[in-house]
């Protein structure tokens, strides 16, 4: 909420238009015209700041499994959001969809844009992280 | 405040009752409801606090710069564009409670406003811009998570036409061509800036054409009137916003074109095409006489009329006749600040210089100088200034366009640091303090990640400061380009404001630990060989932290800047503490009061503890 509040605010103040910016400069590392939407199970998650993450083993094509890391906002964000690190605990080894930008290196890594919980709350990470 | 208090102690009742008498599970949601409910009232006192201290009124001016009229009712308003014809305004309002914004259609002659969007909550509109006919609002929003160009009638019948899914966000939407084909529009990052025009025939599939990129950041891309050239913004690499004019035609050789030298606001073409308008670093609403035919020529920028007040209206539209000027009042009314100095009472002890437009007063180490931002309304620059006490004598210490960030004293009060967004960085100078020599870099974090200044040991071994809600504790020693911070506290809290106590031995911060969107004060020691925090941990506050820390040079009393949420004063807090031979803390006090609203910063506390200083709003004159 405060960060929204942050956002308002600032964008009555910028004369000119948005920017986007974060912690570290996210065009540099991932694209956001590469965008892929994975479903797998929730393995492990980091909740950190200033981002967290999510790492994510999903079947590719092949039927091999693939774990793919997610890049998310910081734990505040998702806190003022009634969110937080408890549901995501909950919800490890459990099967959830994430859209992602990926990184422009072309890992199995990604910025988080969207996420749909095991109970199909979607929560979106824009526009911090579109 | 008393509701605050009132409310934390009936939480703090149920809470008891519930280790006294457990009940179960219908006790524990009784707390919680009783606990959500104690945030939402918080919530709401704070939005109220935020409402009245930024909402502001329309008014329009006319080619000489007479006030003319008003428009509207307070409100935290967005973008405010007039339609074709000038009858109408559309506005988009921030909803505080909602965490939204929405376009609102004001009309000029009656004042009636109509609703025009409804964003669910934490959805919002942007960036409205007019059909050449007025019939029609493109704007843009983001809808679970996708952005894109959006379009409606004005007249808020109907259901919205998706134009266009960006697959990115931050897409700055600002004209639609007067031949009705084309949008315009700008993405800009830190790695740069693209202009585009998306035809509005074809379809869902509609490609947008690049008509520009740059590796500087361009915005509020504009159509001439004959749709031939855009009229833009460029960010330049001294971060100086320009005007700019180019052909769309891809064969053109000729230009682009800079019209301005140094602008406040994007451009604005006259139905006509004969004029261009801008807003001027020192706020003077400048004309440009232009041409389009048989190519682009224009005229040197003369100004058309100036503001004489000293916080001056903020240039918001201009009618497509350029015959009426829309801006936006500051807040609160035009104000000034007059640096003062209170004792521990409160009570005022000096007044330091004129009035004038500060920022961030804080003490020198020895306490005979104030370091001090002050911005100035001709160039519109914030430079960094030191203030004699004894003589009032001001010695400038940088003089350039770049912000600077969170200034500080080194403790033997030779050098003054502060970061500084650059070119998509955002390193750590440092200058002497006397104004003397140039700037040295100092440490390079992540690269585009921001870094608050907050202290230094009390060695000058460490520099700590803040990124991400990450405390580091920079080691000033080797090449600065070399130099690795050390994580000091990196945890899922936003922790901030790191303030080492005079022995070295323990750090106070803030942290949202407790409750979100609530800051307290925390200590934890703090081993100066490795720069980590050791065992252990108090906190200090109870009720709300803003900024402020500081500890006193003897290390028996901390000061923080309390939160008052039902109104705007400031609450200079005290706490006496100890860390001999461990931390001890007594209970906060209210030192005194101050009316606000008013920053309070690092450093605005004397080493001894014995002075207080602020940058006070007083009314300004010579408001016309």
């Amino acid at each position: 909420m405060t960060r929204r509040i942050v956002i308002s605010l600032a964008f009555l103040l910028l004369p000119f238009g948005r920017t986007a910016s974060a912690h570290h400069n996210m065009t540099a590392l991932f694209d956001f015209n590469d965008r892929v939407t994975l479903t797998g199970t929730l393995t492990k998650v980091d909740w950190r700041n200033p981002h967290t993450y999510l790492i994510v083993d999903v079947k590719n094509a092949k039927g091999a499994v693939e774990s793919w890391s997610a890049e998310g906002p910081s734990p505040s964000w998702f806190r003022i959001r009634d969110i937080g690190k408890a549901d995501f605990e909950a919800s490890l080894s459990k099967s959830l969809t994430l859209e992602l930008s990926r990184a422009r290196d072309k890992s199995l890594s990604g910025l988080l844009r969207t996420i749909t919980m095991p109970n199909g709350r979607v929560v979106s990470a824009c526009p911090q992280n579109c | 405040m008393k509701n605050v208090v009132r409310t934390a102690i009936v939480s703090a009742a149920v809470l008891l009752c519930c280790v006294r008498f457990p009940v179960g599970a219908a006790a524990q949601e009784l707390s919680a409801e009783a606990k959500d409910k104690e945030v939402a009232a918080a919530r709401a006192k704070r939005n109220a606090l935020q409402f009245e201290n930024n909402a502001r009124t329309i008014v329009f001016y006319d080619r000489a710069g007479n006030r003319t009229g008003a428009l509207g009712e307070r409100a935290l308003y967005g973008e405010t564009i007039m339609s074709p014809d000038r009858s109408r305004v559309a506005v988009v309002k921030n909803d505080l409670a909602n965490e939204s914004a929405d376009i609102f259609i004001l009309d000029i002659a009656t004042g009636a406003s109509t609703r025009l969007t409804t964003s669910a909550r934490t959805e919002f509109v942007m960036a409205p811009v007019w059909s050449p006919d007025g019939s029609r609002i493109a704007y843009v929003t983001i809808l679970k998570g996708q952005e894109g160009i959006y379009v409606r009638p004005s007249n808020g019948q109907g259901s919205p036409e998706l134009l266009f899914q960006n697959p990115g966000a931050f897409l700055n939407l600002s004209d639609w061509s007067s031949d009705g084909r084309y949008l315009t529009y700008a993405f800009s990052d830190m790695s740069g800036g693209t202009l585009y025009t998306l035809p509005l025939a074809g379809g869902p599939d509609r490609k947008p054409t690049q008509i520009a990129h740059s590796d500087l950041r361009m915005f509020a891309p504009k159509f001439s009137p004959d749709g031939r050239f855009l009229s833009y913004i460029v960010i330049d690499k001294e971060n100086r916003p320009e005007v700019f004019v180019r052909s769309l035609d891809p064969a053109a050789t000729a230009g682009p074109w800079q019209i301005s030298e140094g602008a406040a606001s994007e451009a604005y073409w006259r139905r006509d095409g004969k004029e261009l308008y801008y807003l001027s670093r020192d706020q003077s609403v400048m004309v440009a006489d232009v041409s389009t035919a048989p190519t682009f020529s224009f005229s040197k920028p003369k100004v058309l009329f100036k503001q004489q007040a000293a916080v001056p209206d903020r240039l918001g539209n201009v009618s497509a006749d350029g015959e009426r000027f829309l801006a936006l009042p500051p807040p609160r009314g035009p104000q000034l600040q007059q640096i003062t100095i209170f004792d521990r009472h409160g009570e005022i002890v000096q007044k330091v210089g004129d009035p004038g437009l500060y920022q961030g007063p804080s003490f020198s180490p020895d306490g005979t100088h104030l370091l001090v931002t002050k911005n100035d309304r001709q160039t519109a620059q914030s430079d960094l200034w030191t203030i004699e006490l004894a003589s009032g004598k001001q010695t400038r210490l940088t003089n350039d366009t770049f912000p600077k960030v969170n200034p500080l004293w080194s403790p033997d009060g030779k050098y003054i640091y502060y970061s500084s967004f650059r070119n998509g960085d955002f390193p750590v100078y440092r200058k002497l303090s006397d104004g003397s020599g140039n700037e040295e870099i100092v440490f390079r974090y992540t690269p585009g990640a921001f870094v608050g200044l907050s202290d230094f040991s009390p060695d000058g071994k460490f520099l700590i400061c803040d990124s991400g809600g990450i405390i580091l504790a920079v080691p000033l020693t080797g090449d600065p380009a070399s130099r690795k911070e050390i994580e000091f506290l990196r945890e899922e809290f936003t922790d901030g404001i790191g303030r080492m106590s005079p022995d070295g031995k323990f750090m106070a911060f803030r942290s949202d630990e407790a409750k979100p969107e609530q800051g307290e004060v925390y200590v934890r020691p703090f081993n100066a060989a490795t720069g980590l925090p050791g065992d252990g941990k108090w906190r200090v506050s109870k009720e709300g932290v803003l900024a402020m820390l500081h500890w006193r040079a003897d290390g028996k009393e901390m000061f923080f800047r309390g939160q008052n949420l039902e109104n705007n004063e400031l609450l200079v807090m005290s706490v006496d503490v100890s860390t001999s031979p461990t931390f001890t803390a007594g209970t906060p006090k209210v030192l005194f009061k101050l009316p606000g609203p008013l920053g309070g910063n690092l450093g605005n506390i004397s080493r001894d503890g014995q002075r207080f200083v602020f940058a006070i709003n007083v009314p300004s004159t010579g408001t016309r």
